[in-house]
């Protein structure tokens, strides 16, 4: 008897215990705070060391930039107030007064020159790609010259970070990559990693105090898992969120869906060269532009979309978004190449080739949003206009060593082409300015694009320091490409993002979430 | 013992380098991881550079021998990733992969083992077979599975427990842990439960048939006849002799579930080194994959060793030899 009442109060005990243990612990807090739910984890905290996403999310909290790219991908003053074109190419931009470091320090003109001294040496040096030399005029001016003419050199200073010379000195490089100082709206607390990033706001910011205090990253891999954070009200915000879970997000009242069209497009380079590694014919059918113009035709990209990528992606009307300096007015790679089957088996036919030929599709099976599905549909598309195209799936690690120039291996490659930039120039220059010409432009040309009508533009595009005549000559060299059809467009894929009701989260162009501009309700 | 020690440290030397010759040779398969840390667009001169902060500029022969040259003065190497000592990164990661292993193992083992003994003294009985089914479910459902659904039904359904990371550590003995306080405690309810279930089932069909098999034999009879109690039977005579094969298994699943916890800590975003396995091998982030192998070995060595002291233990008659 005495036993049993043991037992039980035993039991009873050990419930209460789980009870207390299953309890959800609230919080409540005067100062606002968000928790954020992000893909993976940063690699690094040093803005010269690597460009992956977390990683340059994280640059913009601690960190500023001379020149401020805003969401809407405009081009503001940040640490500079202004800036000016000397001559064709002398800039000269003067800082902002009393802007001040994490430590207290303020930022002088050396600090600036030390980034850019020190970033030539990391590997990132493609950031200062286009500073042939910088120096002080005094401690609140930096005169910058460019190694030729370049209009945009401003867009591209929006991706530099500066660091604080005394304190990088101080510290050396592998603590700077673990504990980031800079002049940015929030500081590191804590970082353990994979599991979680604690920054606090930083209130001398420049811009003034944010209106979030204390914002928490969260590394959480798997999509289910992510949503599920934010199902039970652990996270505020996920980035990324899994397009099967859009419909479900949506029909809840207490949270809010938001995409919109990322930068990032998705393009099929041809092969131009006279024969083709994976062609077996004495010569390359895609030097024929009716060729390419029946492989354009073929592609049934709203399908692609609606079938494979649930409607979560838009078609790319050209190889830059219209933000961007380059884009043409009303031109649409669609409307000039529309669907039309019929139309590119003439087109095939006319050209010699009706019995069609074979070759390979080089692509990626874990970079973008279900590219080995669209490689699929790809091959079924052109097998219609006699094309039987053999997949080459393989994961990124082999992939963008495999299909680098001079990509012997390769006749038809599909991959993406990022431009936060806000500028067409760097990716007109990398992929489809003649390879071998020049130093430093057809670095990605995998098609080996060739024509020097298009190269004079780039080459008028690089020779100005005006954006405007910039803007107009990157246009001609658009109408050109797509004539010529040297990359053929797919899409654009969707930003997905879900966050609680009283979230107020405007996404940002180049995907960068930055706190400094969300606030809760 | 002492002879038996140093021929263990022989072989594990051995068993080190020849993991690294086969991680080596198998990652020149790979791309080259100079693209993967590089933009698209990068120029011949940034790639060169590039190549040359990550020492990649020479041969993989070459490599290979500064990588040797560099262990045995106790450098591990740098990851082309992090740019972070290779060894630093996992040990850092390590500690929450160990506490949530042990949680696991330490789970199933007190579950397997009354479960086990007690289904191979009644095999007859219903109870038994209820529990042989409920393994043969154990074994079967995948690991991934099993987290979503956890996560579904006692996260997103009940909000009982937090979905996923790792909650409030405290440093014990210079190791964050989680267990102790009561929000990480929340934390690794699911990720052990459901790391324990393979685990869980294995030992308890193993203690069971190990069980059957002891139950038959003449000792046990002879010890019944002489009036011991069936329960001390069970658990003095009959487990002590069907344990070599637990004993055995068990090490081999520790060994294995700290190496490669991978999909669990990948669905419940634990902050373990199973992630940075997976993630190191997606950009070719070969330091880090070597090293990782390397201690995974290390570890299998000493479980291993570990074990056979174990055995001494419970069976006299094994001599380490």
């Amino acid at each position: 008897m005495i036993r049993s009442f043991k037992l039980g109060y035993c039991a009873i005990t050990v419930l209460a215990v789980i009870g207390l243990m299953l309890t959800p612990a609230g919080t409540m807090a005067a100062d606002k705070e968000i928790k954020i739910a992000l893909t993976s984890d940063a690699v690094h905290v040093d803005p010269q060391q690597g460009n992956e996403l977390t990683s340059n999310i994280m640059f913009n909290h601690f960190y500023d930039t001379l020149v401020r790219r805003t969401a809407a991908l405009d081009f503001v003053p940040g640490l500079a107030e202004s800036w000016e074109l000397k001559d064709e190419l002398t800039w000269v931009f003067k800082l902002r007064k009393g802007v001040k470091f994490h430590n207290g320090d303020e930022l002088k003109a050396s600090d600036v020159l030390f980034s850019i001294e020190r970033c030539k040496t990391q590997l990132m040096s493609n950031l200062v790609r286009y500073i042939a030399e910088a120096k002080a005029l005094d401690d609140y001016t930096v005169q910058i010259k460019t190694p030729q003419p370049y209009a945009v050199l401003h867009m591209d200073l929006s991706e530099f970070h500066i660091l604080n010379e005394k304190y990088v000195k101080e510290v050396g490089d592998e603590q700077l990559n673990l504990k980031p100082m800079g002049t940015g709206p929030y500081q590191l607390v804590e970082w353990v990693k994979e599991d979680h990033m604690t920054l606090k706001a930083f209130d001398g910011y420049y811009l003034g105090p944010p209106e979030i205090k204390k914002v928490t990253f969260r590394p959480i891999t798997n999509p289910a898992t992510r949503t599920a954070a934010l199902l039970t009200g652990e996270v505020d915000i996920i980035q990324d969120l899994a397009v099967r879970d859009a419909d479900r997000i949506k029909s809840n009242d207490k949270l809010n869906l938001i995409t919109r069209p990322s930068l990032l497009n998705i393009v099929l380079a041809l092969d131009y060269r006279e024969k083709s590694p994976t062609i077996d014919l004495p010569v390359n059918p895609m030097k024929d532009v009716r060729v390419r113009e029946a492989i354009a035709r073929a592609i049934d990209v709203d399908t692609i979309d609606r079938v494979i990528m649930n409607g979560l992606a838009t078609p790319s009307d050209q190889y830059v978004p219209s933000s961007h300096i380059g884009y043409v007015d009303g031109l649409d790679f669609r409307q000039v190449y529309p669907f039309d089957l019929e139309k590119a088996n003439a087109l095939m036919k006319e050209a010699g080739y009706a019995d069609g030929f074979t070759m390979t599709l080089d692509a990626t099976n874990n970079r973008y949003v279900n590219d080995q599905q669209v490689a699929q549909a790809l091959a079924g598309m052109l097998a219609k206009i006699g094309i039987t195209v053999q997949l080459n799936l393989m994961p990124k690690s082999n992939f963008f060593g495999y299909i680098r120039v001079p990509s012997d291996k390769s006749s038809f490659i599909m991959s993406g082409w990022d431009t936060p930039s806000g500028d067409a120039g760097g990716m007109y220059n990398s992929m489809m300015y003649s390879r071998d010409k020049k130093k430093g432009y057809g670095q990605a040309n995998r098609g080996a694009y060739a024509s020097e009508e298009f190269d004079a533009w780039i080459d008028k595009a690089d020779a100005t320091p005006r954006v405007e005549e910039r803007d107009k000559f990157l246009q001609e060299a658009t109408k050109v490409a797509v004539r010529d059809i040297v990359l053929i467009p797919v899409h654009y894929e969707q930003d997905l993002y879900a966050t609680k009701k009283n979230v107020d989260l405007k996404p940002r162009v180049d995907k960068f979430i930055w706190t400094y501009e969300i606030d809760i309700k | 013992m002492i002879s038996y020690l140093i021929k263990r440290v022989f072989q594990m030397v051995g068993v080190l380098w020849v993991v690294s010759i086969i991680v080596f040779t198998m990652m020149s398969f790979t791309g080259d991881p100079t693209y993967m840390m590089v933009p698209l667009d990068a120029t011949e001169d940034e790639i060169a550079n590039a190549r040359m902060l990550l020492g990649l500029d020479k041969s993989y022969i070459v490599q290979y021998g500064i990588f040797l040259s560099n262990i045995l003065r106790g450098d591990f190497g740098r990851s082309f990733v992090f740019r972070q000592p290779a060894f630093g990164l996992i040990m850092e990661r390590m500690p929450a992969t160990v506490e949530m292993v042990l949680a696991a193992m330490a789970l199933s083992l007190v579950l397997a083992i009354p479960l086990g003994v007690f289904a191979g003294a009644y095999p007859q009985k219903k109870t038994s077979r209820g529990i042989m089914a409920g393994s043969l479910l154990g074994i079967s459902l995948p690991n991934f599975w099993v987290g979503m659904m956890l996560i579904f039904i006692l996260a997103v359904q009940f909000n009982l427990l937090p979905s996923s990371g790792r909650g409030d550590t405290v440093p014990v003995m210079g190791i964050n842990l989680s267990i102790v306080t009561m929000d990480g405690f929340r934390h690794i309810i699911m990720p052990a439960v459901t790391l324990s279930f393979a685990t869980l089932a294995m030992l308890l069909r193993i203690t069971r048939a190990g069980m059957m098999e002891v139950m038959k034999q003449d000792f046990i009879k002879f010890a019944r006849a002489k009036g011991a109690t069936f329960k001390s039977v069970l658990f003095k005579h009959a487990l002590k002799n069907a344990l070599i094969p637990v004993v055995t298994i068990f090490g081999l699943q520790l060994g294995d579930l700290i190496g490669f916890a991978t999909i669990t800590e990948f669905i419940f975003a634990w902050p373990g080194m199973g992630k940075l396995l997976v993630d190191s091998i997606y950009m070719a982030d070969r330091p880090v994959i070597v090293v990782y192998l390397m201690f995974v070995a290390f570890l299998f060595v000493v479980i291993n060793f570990a074990v056979d002291i174990i055995y001494t233990l419970i069976d006299p008659r094994i001599k380490l030899r």
